[in-house]
């Protein structure tokens, strides 16, 4: 009653966007891919499983399919063999999708930033990633809240930047 | 003939037998962790974010800028550098990068001074940007608890002392800026 005897408002009329509602909708069930490449897909699997129950978030259904998942959770080592797959991987995605990057390995490199000719030092030089989970691997925990931190950043409607670090090295520029 | 009989039988007490089981499961306390609501109680030497400990008599830094964690490092995350002589010398910049942390332990162990721990439960560090997970001497130090076999539990949080009355009542006649 208040909103509408207030003369501000005199010609009653209510406006909202729908980026609201469909941010609200892709906010709560960020699907992710079924894609684990090492270690770390371990503590995803124990995200997902009873314990930690991914499914509160809305992000438990791991898809089998490129086509059906928002969310990529790169868990691993990023070989350079990987690297066109994955590549391939995110653009069959449909749009919107995220990525996550769990853990050292798939943020920088991790263990094999130095010395390493087959790692990719980084999976933000192939795809652009929203958030970046660190550890060796992560607990459960810390990717849970990695995805409520996706989670925030949907409802804002924030993207990630394409290359997520300013420079990128150059052998590897050409992947 | 009667062996399909006795083998029909088998089976079907067989798969009651295994929803016994499943049954029994159905009445037992849920084992989730509501995760955000509540924390599950980590192993206590759960290795978490590091720590760079204060020593309790002096109040300052136990690092002494030997930087024996920087050269055992095998992702070499630690870049740290230090000021003073001797007794006095402690780290005037202290960078750990967490994008490359393998959480191996070693700079712990290699530490003759136990200046810096990774038995904190500090876990939770995910962030959309990677400068953020690069942790200063600042940060390192912020959280100046870390639990050990002797203290596992974090100790009560000293209350505020309350504001005097006359600086409320200043600060809230000051105009707002």
């Amino acid at each position: 009653m208040g909103l509408f005897d207030n003369k501000q408002f005199e010609p009653n009329v209510v406006t909202t966007t729908v980026e609201w509602l469909f941010n609200w909708a892709r906010k709560s069930s960020p699907w992710p891919m079924t894609f684990g490449l090492a270690c770390c897909a371990i503590e995803m699997m124990a995200a997902g499983a009873s314990r930690f129950d991914l499914d509160r978030l809305g992000a438990g259904v791991f898809r089998p399919s490129p086509r059906q998942s928002d969310v990529m959770i790169v868990a691993g080592t990023v070989t350079e063999k990987m690297a066109p797959r994955i590549k391939t991987l995110y653009e069959q995605m449909p749009d919107p999708k995220w990525v996550i990057a769990m853990g050292a390995c798939a943020i920088s490199g991790g263990p094999f930033y130095y010395d390493a000719y087959h790692v990719v030092k980084g999976v933000d030089l192939l795809v652009p990633v929203d958030v970046y989970v660190p550890g060796c691997p992560p607990t459960p925990e810390a990717l849970i809240f990695g995805i409520l931190t996706l989670q925030d950043q949907i409802m804002r409607g924030e993207r990630a930047k394409p290359g997520g670090r300013p420079t990128l090295p150059e052998p590897l520029a050409a992947v | 003939m009667g062996s399909y009989f006795s083998d029909l039988f088998g089976g079907s007490v067989s798969i009651l037998r295994a929803m016994k089981v499943t049954l029994g499961h159905l009445f037992t306390r849920a084992i989730t962790v509501q995760y955000p609501d509540e924390q599950r109680t980590q192993p206590l030497r759960a290795l978490n974010r590091h720590v760079l400990r204060i020593d309790e008599t002096t109040g300052q830094l136990k690092c002494t800028a030997c930087e024996a964690c920087a050269r055992i490092c095998p992702t070499r995350c630690i870049e740290l550098t230090g000021t003073g002589k001797g007794k006095n010398r402690h780290p005037s910049a202290f960078q750990i990068d967490h994008n490359l942390c393998m959480y191996c332990n070693l700079c712990v162990e290699v530490c003759p001074f136990d200046a810096i721990t990774m038995w904190t439960r500090i876990g939770e560090l995910g962030s959309p940007v990677r400068s953020d997970l690069v942790f200063d001497i600042k940060a390192l130090t912020a959280e100046r608890f870390y639990p050990s076999p002797m203290t596992p539990e974090k100790p009560a949080p000293v209350p505020a002392p309350e504001p005097e009355p006359e600086k409320v009542e200043a600060a809230a006649a000051a105009p707002s800026s």
